[in-house]
């Protein structure tokens, strides 16, 4: 027999009379109809069907939020007991669908109008017109060419992260040292860097590495005024910020390692290349694409360094789909079309992850 | 030196030891003009109050703090405690929301404010904006109706957006009298500042680009001779023209001065969130306006583009000519760059920008140049364009000069949100007041702000020379302003809703022409047909009727 018990509660709510999931039903009905019909209203008065004289979205949210206690309360009313253990997650329903759902249906929405700031007439719905100049904008396409760029710059910085790992998980002098070290960059904001290293050390006449540069003999070490040039020294940027993130990534995965494996392959007489081939590399797989798909789904987000040091130039040169989103937005107030960018680039960074992920696990099973 | 030039600066006043004691700046004072004629005087216990706040921190001193702003905004409060009791506004809370660009506007506006809140008893929440950051944010404002601050520092182009839609409260009568409205430059008269006939607006700042150079450069001897050897017509001066400019850029290349690498014109070919516009529209008045018509960016009948006319495309071209003689790594300088990274830190010659650069020369900590900078109205033009014509005219006056009236300057206004609690208005327009009042106007110009001169009284050189200032620089920087102010052809920005959308792309375009990657023409028309899409998004019809408006056509 359980020491507590909720029989006499339970005895009161599993079966609930009629006439209260009749009364349960009813105040349910009446307010999904209430929260249709002032959603219907709402939007044919931003639509200028009708007018109304809305002045906000106010009353959608009031309406919602009533509807969904009712939807609470007739769920205790309709099923007892089992309505109430459903009450419980509500409150995350209702989060969900307020700063989820409603949100993504909103910028769908959002994304066919033709919402600018400074007009004056607000927001109307243009169907396809967004669309039509994302697909004509040579912006767009270029800053997307650009973050291929940008992803394959991600295999590099992979490269070094595990060169650091490896490293850092063999037994040198200073280790821990190394570890703090190689870590720092992590935890600057890329804004921070963005001043530190694009402002500062790459300055043209006083940096450091401007300076070494021309004791080298290269005369004119302008780091942002070239296309290339630019481009590589914001991957290099990025890339100082971000391995340090990998390399966490793939130092605790060879620490995970069995040590017995390598040792037998040593007692056999693997040189050390043939370990890390056969043994290191292929076992450390899930770990690398782990941190992979994570820095590429990073790396496709770029924007801050970007818009600090080269504000996209030279003539777009460095320009990513994020920093040409955020200047739609910031400096045109495109609200509408800017949406329709961010829309279409997310369901471009969908589709493409989604094939990483089915492509590397592929892979993984044939290695295996 | 010129006899007539000696001869037309002695006639302002300028004493022999001046003009002896700043070489640097004989080019300059070339331009010195009789503008500073009409000068407001103030009564002895302003100028003693004027005088007092003008040693704070000291020309030369450094950099003014925190500290230093609120003792000039304790001791500038005499007008404030005229019209608010002590303890007035207690419990009053007003936000204000501005811009804190170069530690400046808001971060000064505090220390300012921190003696008013004492003595009035109000608070003040602060919503700091970067400069980029500042048109999103007052746009979204504005479009969603959420305005969320009491008292607004931003500049007139915004007012068609602001105050046409009913957002702005007006200002009282007992405001006028306290900022002495009379004392603003003619420019910054209605209709600037007002909308249907209603004044909305406290000036904290008049603008204008003038045109910042090294005197140090045109009185250099080795320099001077290497021009005639090279066979340049004319003698090494000061450029008066936008073509000499370019003469004289491309001439610097490869040359040094006082062992340095020598650099002509800066530009600004980075992008700055779509005032980097600006700095082409320097470049291109004085190709583009032409005395006998208002408009220069648009027709104004039709708000067709001229971005793409032969003016505009000479001025990009100019642009693309003129950067292989600049810095290495000029493409990637913006305004903030060239100003303070580059021409305050001791590179390059020459550079157009707001008044910041000749009020930091010599009371910034950054600044190397404060013995060597003149200033003169920006450069004019040997022809210029006739848009009704099709044709490059040749004035019979000479040169055609057509000061940038970039930008108008900021000003701070109150939000209607405040007109339904009485004592709440008083307060909001009380600080505001305090901001925009007549002896911290004098301050302001005088030190780094964020602000240039937009009274007449602010004009007064003997003020300024008494602060410590040297005479012969700032009769020499106060007449490039004034000049610019009330020059006939003065080209005043369009005071049009989405004028920084149309700026904005415009930036975009220019950063591919100025890579490389397509033809001043080719991105002028890029231009053009990105600024028309602009206009017809925002209404046509609309656009015109406030462009007009804005032109007084």
């Amino acid at each position: 027999m359980p020491l507590v018990t909720n029989a006499p509660f339970a005895a009161r709510r599993a079966t609930p009379a009629g006439k209260h999931v009749l009364l349960g039903r009813a105040l349910l009905a009446f307010a999904t109809v209430a929260f249709i019909a002032v959603l219907a209203l709402q939007s044919l008065d931003a639509m200028g069907v009708i007018a109304l004289g809305f002045q906000s979205w106010r009353p959608l949210l009031y309406v919602y939020l009533i509807w969904a206690v009712v939807f609470g309360v007739s769920q205790v009313m309709i099923r007892g007991e089992a309505g109430e253990r459903a009450a419980f997650v509500l409150p995350a329903v209702l989060f969900t669908v307020a700063m989820v759902i409603f949100p993504t249906i909103f910028g769908l929405y959002i994304a066919f109008t033709d919402w600018n700031l400074s007009a004056v007439e607000g927001r109307r719905f243009n169907g396809v017109d967004n669309l039509r100049t994302l697909l004509a904008d040579a912006y767009f396409w270029n800053a997307l060419l650009n973050m291929v760029y940008y992803v394959l710059a991600v295999l590099v910085q992979y490269a070094i992260a595990f060169g650091l790992a490896l490293l850092l998980n063999a037994e040198i002098k200073a280790r821990k040292f190394f570890r703090v070290a190689f870590l720092l960059p992590l935890m600057l904001s890329p804004v921070a860097v963005s001043w530190m290293i694009g402002k500062s050390l790459m300055e043209y006449r006083f940096g450091p590495a401007a300076t070494l540069a021309r004791y080298l003999g290269w005369d004119n070490p302008a780091f942002f005024s070239t296309p290339w040039l630019a481009r590589l020294s914001i991957m290099a940027m990025d890339a100082w910020v971000s391995i340090p993130f990998m390399m966490v990534l793939l130092l605790a995965g060879l620490q995970a390692l069995p040590a017995e494996i390598k040792e037998a392959a040593r007692v056999d007489g693997a040189t050390g290349w043939q370990s890390f081939k056969e043994i290191t590399f292929p076992l450390m797989l899930p770990v690398s694409m782990t941190a992979l798909i994570l820095r590429i789904i990073f790396e496709l987000k770029l924007a801050d360094i970007v818009i600090n040091v080269t504000a996209g130039g030279p003539g777009g040169a460095t320009d990513t789909v994020s920093s040409f989103i955020f200047r739609e937005y910031r400096d045109r107030s495109n609200v509408g079309y800017g949406t329709m960018l961010a829309e279409v680039y997310l369901v471009i960074i969908i589709i493409f992850v989604a094939l990483i992920l089915k492509g590397a696990s592929r892979w993984m099973q044939r290695t295996n | 030196m010129k006899v007539s030039d000696f001869e037309r600066m002695m006639a302002i006043g300028l004493s022999r030891r001046a003009i002896l004691k700043t070489g640097a700046s004989l080019g300059a004072l070339a331009a010195t003009g009789t503008i500073l004629g009409a000068v407001g005087s103030a009564n002895a216990q302003d100028a003693s109050l004027r005088s007092q706040i003008l040693q704070i921190p000291g020309v030369g001193k450094g950099s003014p703090t925190d500290a230093d702003w609120q003792k000039v905004g304790e001791l500038c409060l005499g007008a404030t405690k005229r019209s608010v009791k002590q303890g007035e506004f207690a419990g009053v809370q007003l936000s204000f929301m501005g811009l804190n660009n170069q530690n400046l506007h808001n971060v000064i506006f505090r220390g300012f404010l921190k003696s008013w809140e004492d003595y009035t008893g109000a608070k003040i929440s602060w919503i700091d904006l970067a400069q980029a950051d500042y048109n999103p944010r007052l746009q979204q404002a504005i479009a969603t109706g959420t305005v969320d601050f009491d008292i607004l520092e931003m500049g007139a182009p915004f007012e068609g957006d602001v105050c046409g839609k009913g957002l702005a409260s007006e200002m009282p009568d007992w405001v006028k009298a306290q900022i002495d409205m009379d004392d603003y430059v003619d420019y910054l008269k209605a209709p600037v500042g007002t909308w249907d006939g209603k004044t909305y607006r406290i000036s904290v700042d008049g603008d204008c680009h003038n045109f910042n150079y090294r005197a140090d450069y045109f009185t250099d001897a080795d320099l001077a001779k290497a021009w005639k050897d090279e066979g340049h017509k004319g003698e090494w001066e000061v450029p008066k023209t936008w073509q000499k400019v370019q003469e004289v850029t491309k001439f610097l290349k490869g040359k040094t001065i006082g062992g340095m690498e020598a650099i002509g014109y800066l530009d600004a070919p980075k992008a700055w969130g779509g005032f980097g516009f600006y700095f082409l529209g320097s470049r291109a008045t004085a190709y583009a306006k032409h005395p006998d018509d208002k408009a220069w960016l648009f027709d104004v009948d039709t708000m067709k583009p001229r971005i793409n006319n032969p003016a505009w495309v000479r001025a990009i071209q100019d642009v693309i000519d003129a950067l292989p003689s600049e810095s290495g790594d000029q493409l990637n300088a913006d305004p903030g760059t060239t100003a303070f990274q580059q021409f305050l830190a001791g590179t390059g010659s020459m550079v157009s920008w707001w008044g910041d650069v000749g009020s930091g020369a010599r009371t910034s900590d950054t600044s190397v140049i404060g013995d060597t900078v003149a200033f003169d109205i920006l450069p004019g033009s040997d022809d210029v364009y006739n848009s009704k014509t099709g044709q490059w005219d040749k004035l019979p006056s000479g040169p055609n000069h057509a000061p940038n009236m970039a930008y108008l300057g900021w000003g701070v206004y109150v939000m209607a949100r405040v007109d339904s609690d009485e004592k709440k208005k008083k307060a909001a327009w009380s600080a505001a007041a305090h901001l925009g009042g007549k002896d911290l106007a004098l301050w302001m110009a005088a030190y780094p702000s964020g602000f240039q001169c937009y009274r007449k009284s602010q004009f007064d050189t003997k003020e300024w020379v008494e602060a410590g200032y040297d005479e012969a620089f700032i009769s020499n920087y106060l007449a490039s302003q004034s000049n610019s102010y009330n020059h006939p052809n003065a080209a005043i920005e369009p005071r049009i809703p989405g004028i920084f959308q149309y700026y904005s792309v415009a930036e975009d375009e220019l950063a591919k022409v100025f890579a490389g990657q397509m033809t001043a023409q080719k991105g002028a028309d890029a231009i053009a047909v990105a600024w028309e899409k602009i206009t017809d998004q925002l209404g046509r019809d609309k656009q015109i009727a406030l462009y007009k408006a804005s032109l007084g056509v």
